[in-house]
């Protein structure tokens, strides 16, 4: 079996006018299941871009990413959505859920974009939600909840399609730090149980004790590595 | 993707309210214009189209029912001798003057008919018959002349050009594109009223083809036959009045400018509001691609609700349409809603609500990813 994640010389550079800009450079990484991958560095430092390349929303500008064999780079746009349908899930930090629907629902479609759908829907929004500790509140507007609970819901969004790879962008990033760390262990959990592989971006250093494999960014490079 | 776009029609409710308001705004006055216009089209050829007649002979180059000049009355035995006429009468049309009981003068359309057989005479009476015209200076007036001429009664006078004239019926449904008031005469009645017709001409000639013969083959002979007129079908005839008002007097593009600027406004007020909408849920859209949805996922809940708008406005509008009806009539005025004007009105606020979602798909397409890893 595969890693779920290999890269080689992954590499992206904006161009601004005639002014280019490398926000990621040379890089070259294989993820694992069942790991916590957080990385770590300051604003600016290429965490988002390289998280964007690894969910398959940025195109690199040179390099491979393989995502579980899938060699992604030589993909046209419309096989793409194929990828991360298969492979992998978001949880943003601004949460993402639509005003709209409720917690439930939110998990609902997010199944539905995986293809998941009815009965077996139904059974995983349940579930999940329940894991995350909002059977409750199931069936309220995001606009209802706390910004805790509301990140909860975007978590088991996340969770409830059993994607083998989890990309999260500062999860905790507005979650007081009680919250943050249930997330986060809930987290660590799902990658211990289910194998996982599970990357966090974050400035948030309180919880390096629940991350596996610690990877220190500095202007668009892994400047250090270190695993707990 | 429907649900999720009903959902968030009913979630954003004082967006969706301005959004349905713009939509009936549009597609009502599309409804307006496009029903009165066809009300004008239909009053314009109203008595063409009631009389039962299958050929038109008129004057050479006239252009449409109310403003025919007169032509030879022999024109008459020319056309009575076809072989394939069964029978032909005289109609006059002709402007004239009738005086108001309070002073002044109000212009009107005369027509004049054989009394006889009632072709060319008011189809619907509310008083009177059409026979009551016989052997005197009578008329009928119709019920729309009201308005212009005051309350009139069976039984009551007026003066028409040199005539005191007795009222003996009042019609219905018979107007005149002009708005003009029409009153009914006998034929000869309207030949003496109107001095620049003449006792030897007439106005229109009507004629009836016998069963089994076409029209159009009667008057493509007729017409190579009779020098110095014009021999129409009756449909030929109808359609080059509406024509006439249609087009010759600017009245039809009027409309049909109204319509496009109503459309525009239509598809600008939908195109902004789901626009704005999709841009206030841009976030959640690109979640959804990031989640493995592809463009046309996330397209399918921006038509939805452009299809969601446009369906809901356009039953409002229908009800409205169907409504205000009433209230034109209560004004003289006609307005036409039929089935397939109701289909081609929801076929236009189905595009038009459409093509205002395509600016919103365009952006889709260029969801910058970064936005997504905003907080």
């Amino acid at each position: 079996m595969p890693d779920p994640v290999v890269t080689k010389e992954l590499t992206k550079v904006y161009k601004e006018g005639k002014i280019e800009v490398t926000a990621l450079k040379s890089t070259n990484l294989i993820l694992e299941k069942g790991v916590v991958v957080g990385l770590f560095g300051p604003s600016g430092s290429g965490k988002t871009t390289l998280l964007s390349m690894l969910g398959c929303i940025l195109r690199p500008t040179s390099g491979s990413l393989n995502i579980f064999g899938n060699e992604v780079c030589g993909l046209a746009e419309e096989d793409l959505p194929r990828i991360r349908r298969e492979f992998i899930s978001f949880i943003f930090q601004g949460f993402n859920l639509f005003p709209a629907l409720t917690a439930y629902e939110n998990v609902i479609l997010g199944l539905k974009m995986k293809g998941i759908v009815g009965e077996d829907a139904d059974k995983r929004a349940c579930y999940m939600l329940s894991e995350v500790g909002l059977k409750e509140r199931m069936h309220f507007l995001p606009r209802d909840v706390s910004g805790g609970q509301r990140q909860r819901i975007a978590v088991a969004r996340a969770l409830a399609a059993d994607s083998p790879i989890i990309l999260a962008d500062e999860p905790t990033g507005n979650l007081d730090q009680s919250n943050g760390r249930k997330v986060m262990e809930l987290l660590k959990h799902m990658a211990a149980s289910q194998r996982r592989c599970i990357v966090v971006a974050t400035h948030d250093n309180r919880i390096m004790d629940l991350i596996d494999r610690v990877l220190y960014m500095e202007d668009g490079s892994i400047r250090q590595e270190k695993r707990s | 993707m429907f649900y999720v776009a009903l959902r968030i029609i009913l979630y954003d409710k004082v967006r969706s309210l301005i959004t349905l308001l713009g939509v009936v705004f549009a597609v009502s006055l599309i409804f307006n214009q496009v029903g009165i216009f066809l009300g004008l089209m239909e009053t314009s050829s109203v008595i063409i189209d009631h009389t039962p007649g299958d050929i038109w002979v008129t004057a050479k180059n006239n252009k449409n029912f109310d403003y025919s000049l007169p032509f030879p009355e022999y024109f008459y035995n020319h056309t009575i001798s076809d072989p394939d006429i069964q029978s032909a009468d005289k109609l006059i049309v002709a402007w004239g003057v009738i005086r108001q009981l309070e002073g002044g003068n109000e212009q009107l359309e005369i027509i004049g008919f054989n009394t006889d057989t009632g072709v060319g005479g008011p189809w619907e009476m509310m008083e009177g018959s059409p026979r009551d015209l016989k052997n005197g200076n009578f008329a009928i007036v119709d019920e729309s002349a009201m308005k212009r001429l005051g309350r009139i009664q069976v039984g009551d006078y007026r003066d028409v050009l040199s005539r005191r004239v007795k009222i003996v019926g009042i019609s219905r449904g018979v107007k005149s594109f002009t708005t003009a008031p029409i009153m009914f005469t006998s034929y000869e009645l309207a030949q003496h009223l109107v001095s620049y017709v003449g006792s030897q001409s007439t106005v229109f000639i009507v004629a009836k083809v016998k069963p089994g013969v076409r029209p159009e083959t009667v008057a493509e002979r007729l017409g190579k036959r009779l020098k110095g007129v014009d021999v129409y079908t009756a449909s030929d005839f109808s359609m080059k009045t509406r024509m006439y008002w249609a087009i010759e007097t600017g009245v039809g593009f009027s409309f049909m400018l109204t319509i496009v600027i109503s459309f525009l406004v239509g598809m600008l007020i939908v195109g902004q509001t789901i626009y704005n909408s999709t841009m206030e849920h841009i976030k959640e859209f690109g979640t959804l691609k990031a989640l493995g949805a592809s463009n046309m996922d996330i397209y399918k809940i921006i038509f939805s609700q452009a299809m969601i708008n446009a369906m809901t406005g356009y039953i409002v509008s229908l009800i409205i349409t169907i409504a205000s009806v009433k209230i034109y009539e209560l004004g003289a005025m006609v307005m036409v809603v039929e089935w397939w004007i109701n289909l081609m009105v929801l076929g236009l606020t189905l595009v038009m609500c459409m093509a205002a979602a395509f600016v919103s798909v365009r952006r889709i397409k260029s969801i910058d990813p970064a936005i997504l890893f905003r907080g």
